[in-house]
């Protein structure tokens, strides 16, 4: 979120990530332990700057060759130091001639696919009020973010669907994984009995309920009510909106800084076209276990 | 205040308390809201071509003859982080 409204809303780094170099966008926690070509070329890379103990995070800015030689690293935020980074890397950069790299056989547990002949549904969330006013340019960012994600739907759901059902897995992935605060960063997901209550209901083509999420010490929950539309046609799911919105409380160890007490808080679904790019980021729930996330 | 009226004080109350979320979402709510958590595709950061595969940008890099710009998070930079 933050690198979004700073380092990447610098004119100049915008411009030089569009022509100068090739820009790729990752979650290092797949790379740094993934035993595939990919895997081995992220660890060569950031096993040369500071970050190279794999068991922990190496989250950062990463500039290489195409044969894998560092060029630069920064994990700061904002637009001087990387736009620096990035000229004196373009200054000494020549072109190596390095192969490209054969992908093989790829780790299966870090290359999750969308399941076939399901679907991919944008899911954005935002606060919609409760912040105390700040000054705090950070905090502003954090403030007025709005998150995205994935909801992957199987075929077995999808074809639900199209017959006019909500298979109760689709119902508890939503909850489960999708009704949950990710505007400051990584959330926690809410474990299955800590769905207290969930009526979602498809009827004609309207998807409508309410849903009671909440910890068992009661200090993170979320009320909400459902409303949504299902549309299809030859066949496939052709529209797929829902929107929940209510009351959520509390926050998580990645997600410091929630509004004090209860906030509103909305989260949006609409089926994805595949013209967005982040269609194929795999949903922050399946991290190291899809199949836990797609069965329910 | 009588019984009568307590008790019909009591259910207002309590209708208003439980109206935050009973009461569902509006069409029209639903229609304001849908349209507004949508990510604007002008935002600067939307508009650079991320890839999203290392080894798909190695590839690139090779044919263009330029750098990589890895921009390497915990959770996946596009989604929530």
């Amino acid at each position: 979120m933050l690198d979004r409204e700073s380092t990447f809303k610098d004119p100049e780094i915008v411009r030089l990530l569009k022509s100068r170099f090739i820009p790729v966008a990752i979650d290092q926690a797949y790379q740094r332990r993934q035993k595939d070509a990919e895997g081995e070329f992220y660890r060569k890379i950031a096993g040369q700057g500071p970050r190279n103990n794999f068991q922990g995070t190496t989250q950062g800015l990463y500039l290489a060759t195409a044969g894998g030689k560092l060029l630069g690293f920064n994990n700061n935020r904002g637009g001087d130091r990387i736009r620096r980074m990035m000229k004196k890397a373009l200054e000494g950069f020549r072109a190596s001639g390095a192969a490209v790299i054969e992908r093989g056989k790829v780790d299966a547990r870090y290359n999750p696919s969308s399941p076939e002949g399901g679907m991919v549904v944008r899911v954005q969330s935002k606060i919609l009020g409760g912040y105390e006013e700040t000054t705090d340019r950070w905090r502003k960012i954090f403030q007025g973010s709005l998150s995205r994600d994935n909801l992957w739907v199987t075929k077995a759901e999808h074809d639900a669907l199209v017959a006019g059902r909500l298979l109760p897995t689709l119902k508890k992935r939503i909850a489960r994984y999708h009704l949950v605060d990710n505007t400051r960063g990584e959330p926690p997901m809410w474990k299955a009995d800590e769905i207290r209550s969930l009526e979602l209901s498809l009827e004609d083509g309207r998807l409508s309920g309410t849903v009671h999420l909440e910890t068992t010490n009661g200090k993170r929950g979320y009320k909400a009510s459902l409303l949504g539309r299902v549309e299809k046609k030859n066949g496939r799911v052709v529209r797929f909106d829902l929107v929940a919105r209510g009351e959520f409380w509390g926050e998580g160890t990645y997600t410091r800084g929630a509004p004090k007490g209860r906030f509103p808080l909305a989260a949006s679904f609409t089926l994805a076209d595949g013209s967005d790019i982040a269609d194929g980021v795999p949903p922050q729930g399946s991290r190291g276990w899809v199949r836990g996330y797609l069965r329910q | 205040m009588n019984f009568p009226g307590f008790v019909s004080a009591l259910c207002l109350a309590f209708s208003a308390v439980s109206g935050l979320f009973a009461e569902g979402l509006s069409e029209a709510e639903f229609q304001r809201l849908h349209k507004k958590l949508q990510v604007s595709g002008e935002k600067p950061w939307r508009t650079i071509p991320w890839k999203i595969s290392l080894l798909d940008a190695q590839r690139a890099a090779v044919s263009e003859k330029k750098p990589i710009f890895i921009w390497a998070m915990d959770g996946h930079p596009l989604g929530c982080t």
